[in-house]
């Protein structure tokens, strides 16, 4: 085929330049055909308007018609005529104006476009593309705004990909006309000219089947394309000032889906929330929730999430409907933030005491996980909505801390049943000291005050992750502890005023970056006074009375917890230091476990890590 | 007889080619072994030992004056379902149209993949036929298309049924075959039913023929049981098709001697006395004799012509029937070029 070995070799990407989103495809489109004499465009308007997104502009006057086809208006037929000049060899880029069209378009490409390999062996193929502009935003109505990825994705044999920002457009588009298989490439058109970016000047390929993390975060993982990834990164940056890292996927590609790097984002986060434009029922964040499930359920602390469109027959013209409609920042941010919230507690695996009493027998842990599933125990928090606390302990002796207890009763409880074990540490804080002045003026800005409390935490988090077994729901039924995935946090904090208690539960306190805590723990400074009950929710407790007051002191273990830690005043003290003597800023932490669960030496464990933590404070975030 | 029934183009009627005696040979050893291959395939079905049949008997004479007018070394064929005379024009062997009706691993065709009657072979230039009748069609429009871009001087024979003419498809491919005068012809072959439903229930014209004005290209109904009408025609669309004349439509009208498929009662929507008329036009017997009249095949070597295809059909189904299914698991090959689908988790 004398015009196939015209295809010169590709020069390669050196520079950077910036494009919109139809810049890079029009280059695209345009690189590819002058490298190779085998592509050609064909679709409605292709040629002299240069496509109604002008994709196609100038391309037929430097290619000719032969190779930039204006096509009568026939959407079967654009994509059969594709289908037939992929089996001779050619590599036809078809453009179907609006994805609204597509469906006129579906019999050749799903009966014999993806089917065509399959169906012969190999013997034919059909390597072609289908453009097409997708999603709403534009006043089009119901038929210029549809998504239709979830019908195309179902289709096995056809790639799916969706560029959602202008070097994946090229490099995904390269790699679609490359490709030896059918692909379809959805172009969101909001995104045509809104969305600009660096794109690598001449070969540039990108990967198909890859999808990026476009932002990294600790607590969520958000997986969207098209407009609403955008809008997903601006929910995402609204939940980072307060505090709450939010994980951006882009899967890039929808067929075939980069499992693994959805997956490694859901089990580091361990939430999913899936926003699509497209309609909810049977869309494309079924097919991920059911990914999550059936891969990672044991590492979802939450409910997996949708943001979608709703199940409207079509999307309207009207701009205040459509704009009720189609996800934006904010209805994402607030499904977001209430996502971050939720906890499942993750109850599946069953921690046994260390070294405890009466281990309970296969039988009772599996009645007993049973029973964990249907409870609802969802972690607390300032502003959060409450879940019904767990029942008291069905044989009446033990009562578990709950919300509404009488806290003298309950002190009298802890007291009385559960044996206690407490370990005391001194920490040398000239690291952390060193940090916070630091960061005293940026988090100023910011309205934020210098505190120790929050390396606190980030140091029991740490020690939690060495030492889980201290992290626990004491259960008296089961004679056993269970260990939780979560870290809920029960913290005890000086109130603003100096003289009072402020209490809050923080949910996945282990996943919240120094700044995030730092915003928790001043708003719980500031919190009206509260009665301690919302310390039910928490897996492991911190006290931090300390910065005014003792030297140390003993906390108690809340019933049904199995540890807490308490800091005494941060002081400036004499440590003994290279044969001499140092004055650095100290704290005396202080551990209590309950030894049924647990031993004094976990006490000492969980110290001895936040004490390392503490003292070798490199400075683990920004 | 409608040979000669131009309408609309003109010129395909105005020059009847004739046709050499050892083409029209040619062309009739193809037609026989297609209709014996097609009674060895329906009685299989009958006797349960293959799922599916669909039977070409009645359209041989269409697909065999296609394969003498194109030109096998570089043509194309995108066949109608009952083009299996056509296919082996195209050069298919009898035992891989067998295996490929039994559906085994040596299906050349399809490997298993569809069911009888889905041709396709890259090799033999026959595009894959697939379900959806005719999206072949516009397959052939578009691979006439790419040829021509390519530089090559193919022709492309679209083959489709008096049914699929009526479907939105072939308006859409031969408005653009019309616009951009591809080399390539389209033969509806008019059996007068889509399965059960009569043309009068298909078409508000009788001559599918007249279709062709609207697309600026020529257009004849010819008797599609008389070889050499069918040829005739033939002949002068390909020639103008790689002259760069453009495309032709040529109605060949027949008929189909079984019913649909092998799953189909043709005695609820045919009067049996209707078939019985249509087969004293059979094709096959109007050849013969043909060839006997003019001296090209005598009585004992016509005999020794229909034995020796007789031994090759008997021996292809037995050697197809004989051969092993695809292994199962082969079903996950094909989907992907460069991945293997991954077996459901359950």
């Amino acid at each position: 085929m004398t015009i196939a070995e015209r295809a010169s070799a590709p020069a390669e990407a050196e520079t950077d330049h910036t494009l919109t989103l139809i810049e890079a495809v029009r280059e695209a489109l345009d690189e590819e055909m002058a490298r190779d004499a085998r592509v050609v465009v064909l679709g409605e308007d292709v040629g002299k308007l240069g496509g109604v997104f002008r994709a196609t502009d100038g391309l037929q006057a430097r290619y000719g018609e032969a190779r930039v086809i204006d096509t009568p208006m026939m959407e079967l037929g654009i994509a059969g005529l594709a289908v037939g000049m992929a089996m001779k060899g050619l590599r036809p880029v078809a453009e179907i104006q609006f994805a609204d069209f597509m469906h006129a378009a579906a019999d050749h490409i799903i009966s014999d476009a993806a089917r065509m390999r399959f169906r012969t062996q190999g013997d034919w193929t059909c390597p072609l593309v289908v453009r097409t502009a997708y999603g709403g935003g534009f006043r089009g109505g119901p038929y210029h705004s549809q998504s239709v990825e979830a019908y195309y994705s179902h289709v096995p044999g056809l790639k799916v990909v969706v560029p959602s920002f202008p070097a994946d457009a090229k490099g995904l588009l390269l790699a679609a006309i490359r490709d030896p298989d059918p692909v379809l490439v959805l172009e969101h058109k909001r995104t045509y000219r809104a969305i600009r970016g660096a794109v690598p000047e001449g070969e540039h390929v990108a990967t198909i089947g890859q999808a990026r993390i476009v932002r990294a975060g600790r607590q969520l993982t958000v997986v969207a394309w098209g407009w609403v990834l955008h809008e997903s990164l601006a929910a995402a940056e609204q939940l980072a000032e307060e505090g709450i890292e939010v994980e951006v996927v882009d899967p890039r590609t929808l067929v075939p889906l980069d499992e693994a790097t959805i997956l490694a984002s859901i089990r580091k986060t361990g939430r999913l929330c899936v926003v699509h434009e497209d309609t909810r029922t049977m869309g494309f964040g079924a097919e991920l929730a059911a990914l999550a499930a059936e891969s990672a359920l044991d590492d979802l602390r939450a409910p997996i999430r949708r943001v979608t469109m709703p199940d409207v027959a079509g999307i309207p013209a009207s701009g205040p409907m459509e704009d009720y409609l189609i996800p934006d920042r904010d209805r994402i941010a607030r499904a977001l933030r209430e996502l971050a919230q939720v906890d499942r507690a993750a109850a599946r695996s069953i921690g046994m005491p260390t070294r405890g009493d009466g281990a309970p027998n296969a039988p009772q842990i599996a009645e007993q996980s049973a029973q964990d599933q249907a409870l609802p125990h969802r972690a607390g928090s300032v502003g959060a909505v409450r879940e019904p606390p767990l029942p008291r302990g069905a044989d009446g002796r033990e009562a578990r801390f709950v919300r509404g207890a009488n806290w003298s009763d309950l002190m009298v409880a802890s007291a009385t049943t559960v044996p206690q074990a407490t370990s005391v540490v001194e920490v040398d804080l000239s690291k952390v000291a060193a940090r916070i002045d630091d960061s005293r003026a940026a988090w100023a800005e910011r309205g934020i005050g210098a505190d120790y409390t929050p390396f606190l935490v980030r140091a029991l988090a740490a020690a939690v992750a060495r030492a889980p077994q201290v992290n626990a729901i004491w259960d008296a039924e089961a004679r056993g502890a269970r260990r939780y995935h979560a870290l809920h946090l029960g913290l005890s904090v000086l109130a603003a005023d100096g003289e009072s208690a402020r209490h809050a539960v923080l949910p996945d306190a282990d996943t919240r970056n120094l700044f995030g805590l730092a915003i928790v723990v001043q708003a719980t400074r500031e919190a009206g006074a509260q009665a301690p009950d919302c310390l039910a929710d928490a897996t492991i407790s911190l006290t931090d009375y300390g910065p005014d007051s003792a030297l140390f002191a003993v906390p108690l273990v809340l019933p049904g917890q199995v540890a807490a830690v308490r800091a005494g005043a941060v002081a400036e003290r004499l440590l003994a230091r290279d044969r001499g003597f140092a004055l650095a800023p100290t704290v005396h932490l202080s551990a209590t476990v309950d030894h049924r669960a647990l031993d004094g030496m976990d006490a000492g464990v969980l110290l001895g890590e936040m004490k390392r933590f503490l003292e070798e404070y490199g400075g683990d975030e920004a | 007889m409608m040979r000669g029934q131009a309408c609309g183009g003109g010129d395909i009627a105005d020059h009847p080619p004739a046709i050499e005696s050892a083409q029209l040979l040619r062309a009739y050893r193809w037609m026989l072994l297609a209709r014996q291959l097609d009674e060895t395939m329906w009685a299989l079905r009958r006797q349960g030992k293959g799922h599916f049949a669909v039977s070409c008997a009645g359209h041989e004479a269409v697909g065999a004056a296609a394969g003498l007018a194109v030109d096998l070394a570089t043509d194309v064929l995108a066949p109608h379902y009952r083009d299996l005379a056509a296919c082996l024009a195209w050069g298919l062997t009898a035992r891989e149209v067998v295996a490929h009706y039994f559906g085994r691993a040596a299906d050349p065709c399809t490997g298993g993949r569809q069911p009888y009657a889905h041709w396709g072979s890259r090799e033999r230039r026959i595009i894959s036929q697939e379900g959806p009748q005719p999206n072949v069609v516009t397959h052939a429009a578009g691979l006439a298309y790419a040829a021509r871009l390519l530089g090559e001087q193919t022709v492309v024979w679209s083959a489709f049924g008096d049914g699929g003419a009526q479907k939105g498809e072939v308006h859409e491919a031969m408005n653009f075959a019309g616009i951009h005068r591809l080399p390539i012809v389209f033969c509806v072959e008019n059996n007068l039913y889509t399965q059960s439903v009569p043309l009068s229930k298909e078409s508000a014209v009788v001559d599918l023929s007249l279709r062709a004005q609207g697309y600026g290209m020529p257009g004849i109904s010819v008797d599609g049981m008389d070889l050499e009408a069918v040829y005739a025609a033939a002949a002068v669309a390909v020639e103008r098709a790689r002259a760069g004349q453009g495309p032709s439509l040529i109605e060949a009208r027949t008929y189909r001697f079984r019913p649909n498929t092998s799953n189909d009662d043709d005695t609820r929507y045919r009067d049996p006395d209707e078939v019985d008329r249509w087969r004293e036009r059979d094709p096959l017997p109007l050849t013969r004799s043909r060839l006997l009249e003019r001296g090209v095949l005598s009585e004992p070597d016509a005999e020794r012509m229909a034995t020796e295809i007789g031994q090759e059909v008997a021996d292809a189904a037995t050697w197809a029937e004989a051969e092993s299914d695809a292994e199962p698991e082969s079903a996950l090959l094909h989907t992907w070029a460069d991945r293997r689908v991954r077996a459901a988790a359950e």
